[in-house]
Parts: C-alpha cells; structure tokens; sequence
C-alpha cells in the first residue's frame, strides 16, 4: 500500500514537473499564437481568443488554471476560433491514445523477439564470429535514423512494389489483415534501431551471468547448453533490459511521432506534433500529461515484473 | 525572383486572399490551348492539359480517395472559416455557391438561377432556382440565402472588408433576393463565388452550435464523418438537384469521396503511385516535374494541370522604410535577380516567369508591362544611385519561413545571385513559421520577405489587397510619411494613381475599357515595382488513369467548365472507369 502510495505521489511530481515545463516551453516558442489560430482577425476577436486562451495572464497563472482543469477532469477543447466549437481533446486523446500504445507495444514484442535470441546467442558465442557479424549488423541497423527506415521501407515495399499500403490506420476489428499490413512498416521502422540496444544490453549481462558459479554448477549436473541458457540464465540477465525497456518508452513516443507523421496513423505522437503546429497550447499539454501519466504507469509495472524475474528483489523488500 | 514553394503561410495567406478576394475574371482570353510536351504536362507557357476529359459514357459508382495537402482546423462553418485549397475542395463537395466561372472568363449563374444588375450596377437581383433542397430536407429559399449573405458581411472580418460596400440584403419573395450596393459594382457576380470559398449552408447549420461540424448543403455529396487530421467522408447526395448537361444523368457519379489529408507533397505522391491515393493535387513544380509527369508519361497516372488564373509568387518589399521606400533599390533588385536562372534552379523551368500580378486569363494580363528583365550592368547603376541618394550601400534582409527546407534553398539562391551579381550584401533571416512570417507582415517589421499570394480571378478582387482608404504621396519619394492604412496592403504601398484606378474600374461596366484600367495597374506596378514578381503557379490533379471528369460538366447555362486549378475544381461530375475507383 505505501509502495502504491509512493508512486502515485512519484506520478504526480512527474506529471507537474512535465507539463510546467511544457507550459514554459510553449510559451517561449516565437510567434504569436493568436495570429496562427486567427491571423485575420479583428482587435476584438484577438482580445477575445486573448482572454479565453488566458493569454493575457503569466505562465504561472496560465498553468495553474489549465491544471485545475486538467485535474479536475476537463481537458477542454481546441481552440478553432470565436464562437466555433474545437475539436473535443478528450475525444481525440480517446482516439489517437490505443493507436499509439498498439504501435508501441508492438514495436517492444518484436524488439524483444528479435534481441533476446540475438542476444543470447551472441553471448553464448562471446568472441566468436556470430558476435562480431551480430554485433556489426546491429551497429549498423542502431545507425539508421527512424525516418530514413521508413522513408526507404515506403518507397521499396509500398511505391516501387505495392506489398504494403503507404499510410493509414485500419482497426484490428475491422480487418486484423489490413491492420497489420498498415503497421508492419511503421513497427519496423522504429523496431530497427531498438533491436541492437536491447541484443548488446542483453549479452553483456549474459556474459557475465555465464560465468557465475551457479551456472557452471548447472553445466556440471549435465544441464544441457539450451536450458542452462534459456532457463538458468536469462532470467537473471534480463533486468537489465527490462529497466531498459521501461525507460525506452520515452524514445519509443519519440519514434512514435515520427512514423505517425509519415504513415499518417494519427496516433498521439501525430497529435502533439499538430498541437505545437497549431499552437493548441492547452491540447498540447493535455497530451503531454497524458504521455507522462503513461510513462510512469508503464515504468510502475516494470518494477513490478523485477519481483518476478528476481527472487532477491521480492525477499529484499520483505525484509 | 523568388517563390515560396507551396509553404503553409503562402497557402493560407493565398487562401485567407482569395476569402476576401473571390471570384476569377470576366471577359479573359481563351484559355483552351491544350499543349503536351513529351513528359505529357503541358508546355512551359500557359495552357491547360487534362487527360480526364472524355473516356467514354460516364458511370455511376465508385470511391475515390483524394490526398489533400492540409485539413482545415477551424472547420467548415463557411462564414468563420479559413479556408485554403483544401478547405475549399471539401467545401465544394458539400455546398453549392449562387454563382460558378465558366472556362469563358465570365462568372455564371449556378445555385442562382440567374444574377442580375440594374442599369447602373448598384442593384442585384438574385434569382434562385425552385426546388432545391439542403441535406436535411429544408428548401432554398431567399431568407435562407440572405441570412448567409449577412453571416458573410458581418461575421467574417475579411468577407466584411469585402463587402464594405453592400448596403443591404433583402428579401424580395420566398426565391429573390435583391443586393443593394454603395457604388456600381460590375463585378459584383464574381463576389457570390468567392473562390467557392461563399458556399451556402441551411438555416439549421448557421443555428447549431457545431456550425463547424454539423455540415448541411445542397451539394452533391453529403456530409458522413470527419477526424481532424485523419480523413472526411461524404457520400453522394441522392437528390442533388444537377444533371449533367451531356448525358442527362443525375450528378454526382461516385458513390463516395474521402479527402485525407497529406501536407508533405512528396509523401502525397508517393500514396498516389503507391495505390492507397485515387487523386491528388500539388502545385509543387518540382513533383509535378519529376515525378507525376513521368509517371503520365509511363501510363500509371493521368493528370489535370492548369497555369490558368494562377497565384503569384513574389518578393514582397516593404516599402514604407529604407532601403525599399527607393525606388532605385528597388530597381536594383529587380534588374539584378535572373528569374529565368531561378526558375531553372527552384521549378525546374517549369513555371512561368510573370510578367505582372495579372496571370493567364486574368483581364489586365499583359506579355510585357515593361517590368525590368535581368540586366547586371543596370542593377550596378541602380545600386549605385541608391548610394548617391541615400550615402549607404544597398543591404538588407530577406525573410523567409524557415519551417520549410524548399522555401530555405529560395531564399539562399536570391541571396547568392545578388552577392555574385551586384556584390549587394543581403542577410537571409530564417522566420519560424507561417503565423510569424504573416505577424512580421501585419506589422511590417522586415525589409523584404518571400511570398505568394493573389490567385487569378477577376481583378477587382485584388482591390482588398493593394487599396488604400487614406491618400498620401507615393512611396517611391524617400521622404514619403503616410504609410497605406489598410494592413492586408502588407508591403503598404499607397499609390494614388492604383488607388484611383482600383476605384474607378470597380464602378466600370465590363468590357475592353475596363481592362484597359487593370492594364494601366499592371504597367504602374512593373514602373513603381512595389512587388518583385517571379513566377505563376502551377497546379496540378494527378489520379489514376480510371479516373474522369476532373474539371466537371458544364455550367447549368451551357458554358464549359472553369480552368483554373489554383481554388479547386468541381467534385459532381468525377467519375470512375467501371463505377470502380
């Protein structure tokens, strides 16, 4: 209970540090946000998107009023102009939300498919030429950014070959075909590059898990080399990654943004980057915040598969 | 000279322009010269080329997915919104507007029955057709009509600017409205248009809170769903009150249309090869060049391409301080930037040099207003009278949106030009973004800027732009005070002699006498050179090659159907090889 307690205090001072700071940043951003919502406008109208926009008060204040709403659950409206209706940000978060965290949990699940064995072997073969080539190729693929990965996927596989469509969302209900078929480039555009972070993070901690007593006491019993592997030693060599795996989703929203710009999915990532566009000042904390609330959420539950894959941890805690 | 290539500030200035500015010319040349090159576009002057035209009896069906190069945020409560191309192509699928430009150069009636002027111009009948009805089942009537009109006079700040001079709406019967105006007003007609930006929306509409949203026209396609940034959908309208001319077939043909929007030109081409796109449209000379035209070439695509009743792309030059408030300075850029160099560099030759702010088509066109052509050895003299007048070396900056990598490469190319030409020393002063570079405008704060703006219609909608309420002396005397008081008249030039003319050709009736008035202009510019032009837009629809019908049917009184691109074109008479798209 005071571990819960804890957090939920951790993710408070996260989500207020953040959007301040957010707040700061946006209002240090050059350019007059009334002039981008209503360029053309009369004094009054700009007076008027002034006042409603709480522009005409100091960051402090402006921030204070947005996190009374925001806490209060109102997350307000895009602004769209005197006397129109915006779109409803809530809606849009509801929206554009499971479309980024789909993109991103399948992004981890292929990393990790793809890593863990790469890893594993790699340092099963420590030195040896697999290392090396593995090593080398994941360098390399580490050394390609997100929208060079898509930019070529896109014109190989979509422009020059129509396999895959070149942008769009399709619901996995309504059509779990097409939806992986939209995703697969934008999942493996972000997938390149996480795949030797995760594979080089995994062989150093397996390297030195190889040489443990315990697990030459297992290669002594008979064990054969899969298992000692694969059940004696990975488990205790993924903490690692996991912690690593938690903190990465920070790059993974990142990288999110990216491909959603490219491939058009109009996840969150595409959201925020339209909200700094457009100057959605209040938008655009509303997703920031709820980015952060995410974040730690995400990195809540890795301390808690650390309690899974190790023992110690659990006994540490209780005692 | 430069153009800012397809930048979001030029779009929505060059959209924000044609709201106030509207409707396209009367009484133009004929703009039918169909003109193909081996790339299949057409040739680098003036000329339509569409491969939509024809391809046998139209057919009922389809859907077409048309890649859009913005969504508009504000939405589309017309007489609030902002509305650039896409804005408009969407609105035109939803609502109808009273009157339409034929490919005659003559504005015509469409929702109207008929638009008609008293003797002097400063009464206009408008008469509507019977039997139409909106979306949601109500009828056009007159109250209906006049209550746009007056949302569009008085709750839009630049159709209010437009339309200062309409005193009064009314209703004469349940289909006649009657517009009585301050002075005569001949091309009065154009302003029902408005660029398709003047589209009519249903009572229940301009009520609703979500004005924006709650879409109800007489269009041929009805309003379905819309996720800002994602996709609008709208599906035909089975009552649409327009039959093709030709075939008698109730319009539109498709059965759906689904506008996505897809700002990166190159990505938007990309879609459309790639099969997820039926249609797009760019003005991105150097995709058109390089890619679409290859691909029409090699048969996988067709396209629409018009450099009729263009935007224009400019240097804008602040003229109400040094050094642009001298003319000699002002000179020496002109004669010193090689615009056929920079087309070559920037459009890939593609696009028209202009020869003033009148494009193809646009009455007050002329091949030569006598506007300086590159000439090094009279841009050093120029300089040089700039130093003698003003004891300084000609330097200044030149602004540029800094958010766009091709608008960057204009500016750093007319940088270069005049350093290696003229030894001009010009600093390039990267501006955030497209709302910063308009702020900069509005408050003419910057010495000279990249710009686009003033699409082709009929020149009296320029009259927002270039007019100025208070008299003062010309800027071109470097001891020139007052300013232009008008703040769209963004570079704030005030030349009585424009000013007089945009008011004396307003009242003219149309005609050669007219033109000739909007030819004076075009001289006056290229003489005072208060812009620097560079060169005409070109845009372009690219689609598939089962895909039809691109510039639409023809008008309701016979005339062809418009040719300019740069506003949009019609939706009602697409139609798709086999009813599939």
């Amino acid at each position: 209970m005071r571990t819960v307690a804890r957090r939920v205090l951790q993710l408070l001072v996260v989500l207020i540090v953040v959007t301040f700071f957010t707040s700061i940043l946006t209002a240090l951003l050059p350019g007059d946000p009334v002039t981008t919502i209503a360029p053309f406008s009369s004094a009054q109208d700009r007076a008027n998107i002034r006042e409603q926009l709480h522009l005409n008060q100091n960051v402090v204040e402006r921030y204070g009023e947005w996190l009374k709403n925001f806490l209060s659950g109102d997350m307000g409206r895009e602004y769209a102009g005197t006397g129109i209706r915006g779109t409803d940000i809530y809606g849009r978060i509801k929206d554009t939300l499971p479309r980024s965290l789909l993109l991103m949990l399948y992004v981890q699940i292929l990393t990790l498919l793809i890593a863990v064995p790469l890893g594993v072997y790699s340092a099963y073969r420590a030195g040896g030429r697999f290392d090396d080539i593995a090593n080398g190729f994941a360098f390399f693929l580490l050394s390609i950014p997100i929208y060079v990965a898509a930019t070529l996927m896109l014109l190989f596989l979509s422009v020059e070959h129509h396999l895959l469509p070149s942008e769009g969302w399709v619901a996995f209900t309504t059509s779990p075909v097409e939806h992986f078929k939209h995703l697969v480039m934008p999942v493996l555009a972000i997938t390149l590059g996480q795949i030797a972070i995760y594979a080089r993070l995994l062989r150093t901690d397996m390297v030195a898990t190889l040489q443990e007593d315990f697990i030459l006491m297992a290669k002594s019993k008979g064990i054969s080399e899969r298992r000692v592997l694969w059940r004696h030693a990975l488990r205790p060599s993924s903490l690692t990654l996991l912690t690593v795996a938690g903190l990465n989703v920070g790059t993974l929203i990142g990288g999110a943004l990216i491909v959603e710009v490219i491939f058009h999915l109009n996840g969150l990532g595409f959201a925020i980057y339209d909200a700094i566009n457009r100057r959605q000042y209040i938008a655009l904390q509303d997703y920031i915040a709820v980015i952060a609330i995410v974040y730690v959420l995400v990195n809540f539950a890795v301390d808690g598969l650390y309690h899974v894959l190790d023992p110690r941890i659990r006994g540490a805690r209780i005692g | 000279m430069v153009r800012s290539r397809r930048s979001r500030w030029a779009t929505a200035v060059a959209a924000i322009a044609a709201l106030a500015v509207v409707a396209s010319a009367c009484g133009g040349s004929s703009n039918k010269s169909s003109n193909n090159n081996s790339n299949g576009g057409p040739a680098t002057t003036a000329g339509i080329h569409d491969d939509s035209a024809g391809g046998g009896t139209p057919v009922r069906g389809g859907s077409l997915v048309y890649g859009l190069e913005s969504d508009t945020s504000g939405g589309f409560c017309l007489y609030k919104a902002q509305l650039a191309i896409a804005g408009i192509m969407v609105s035109r699928t939803i609502y109808d507007t009273l009157t339409m430009p034929g490919a005659d150069g003559k504005i015509h009636p469409y929702l109207a029955q008929s638009v008609t002027g008293s003797a002097n111009n400063t009464i206009w009948t408008i008469k509507l057709r019977p039997n139409i009805k909106f979306h949601d089942g109500s009828p056009l009537t007159a109250e209906v009509v006049k209550e746009n009109l007056d949302h569009y006079r008085k709750d839009n700040p630049l159709f209010s600017f437009v339309f200062a001079e309409v005193k009064s709406v009314d209703v004469v019967d349940n289909l006649t409205v009657k517009v009585t105006t301050t002075v005569p007003w001949s091309a009065f007609p154009w302003f029902l248009w408005s660029s398709s930006r003047l589209g009519i929306m249903a009572k229940a509409q301009m009520d609703s809170p979500n004005c924006n949203t709650d879409l109800i026209g007489t269009g041929p396609f009805e309003y379905v769903s819309w996720k800002f940034g994602d996709k609008f959908v709208a599906k035909r309208n089975p009552n649409y009150w327009y039959h093709d001319p030709t075939t008698g077939a109730q319009l539109p043909y498709l059965d759906q249309i689904t506008f996505i929007p897809q700002p990166d030109a190159s990505k938007r081409t990309s879609s459309l090869e790639a099969g997820d796109f039926t249609a797009i449209h760019t003005s991105d000379a150097l995709q058109i060049k390089n890619h679409i035209r290859p691909d029409v070439a090699s048969g996988t695509l067709k396209d629409t391409e018009s450099d009729q009743w263009p935007e224009l792309g400019y240097i804008l030059l602040n003229v109400t301080k040094p050094p642009f408030n001298n003319l000699a300075a002002r000179q020496a850029l002109a004669y010193g930037i090689d615009r056929d160099t920079y087309n070559k560099l920037r459009n890939g030759g593609i696009l028209q040099n202009a020869s003033g702010p009148f494009g193809p088509g646009v009455p007050g066109e002329l091949a030569d207003s006598g506007l300086p052509t590159f000439n090094v050895a009279k841009a050093k003299q120029a300089a040089a009278t700039y130093k003698t007048q003003t004891g300084k070396d000609l330097t200044f900056t030149l602004d540029y949106e800094a958010d766009d990598p091709s608008t960057t490469q204009d500016a750093i190319l007319v940088q270069q030009m005049l350093q290696q030409n003229l030894g001009i020393k010009v600093q390039i002063n990267g501006v955030a973004d497209q709302s910063t570079l308009i702020n900069v405008a509005i408050g003419r704060q910057f010495d000279a800027t990249l710009w686009r703006n003033n699409p082709g219609a009929d020149p009296d909608t320029q009259y927002v732009w270039w007019h100025c309420g208070n008299s003062g002396p010309i800027n071109s005397n470097p001891n020139a005070a007052a300013a232009c008081d008008n703040p769209v008249n963004f570079n704030g030039f005030n030349d009585p002699v424009i000013n007089a003319d945009l008011d004396k050709a307003r009242s003219m009736p149309l005609g050669t006498a007219r033109t000739q008035v909007y030819e004076a202009i075009n001289r006056r510019f290229a003489s005072e050179l208060w812009n620097l032009w560079s060169q005409y837009t070109l845009w372009a629809v690219a689609y598939k090659p089962t895909v039809h019908g691109i510039l639409g049917p023809a008008l309701p009184d016979g005339a062809a159907a418009f040719t300019g691109l740069p506003t949009g074109h019609p939706v009602d008479g697409i139609w798709c090889t086999g009813g599939k798209c």
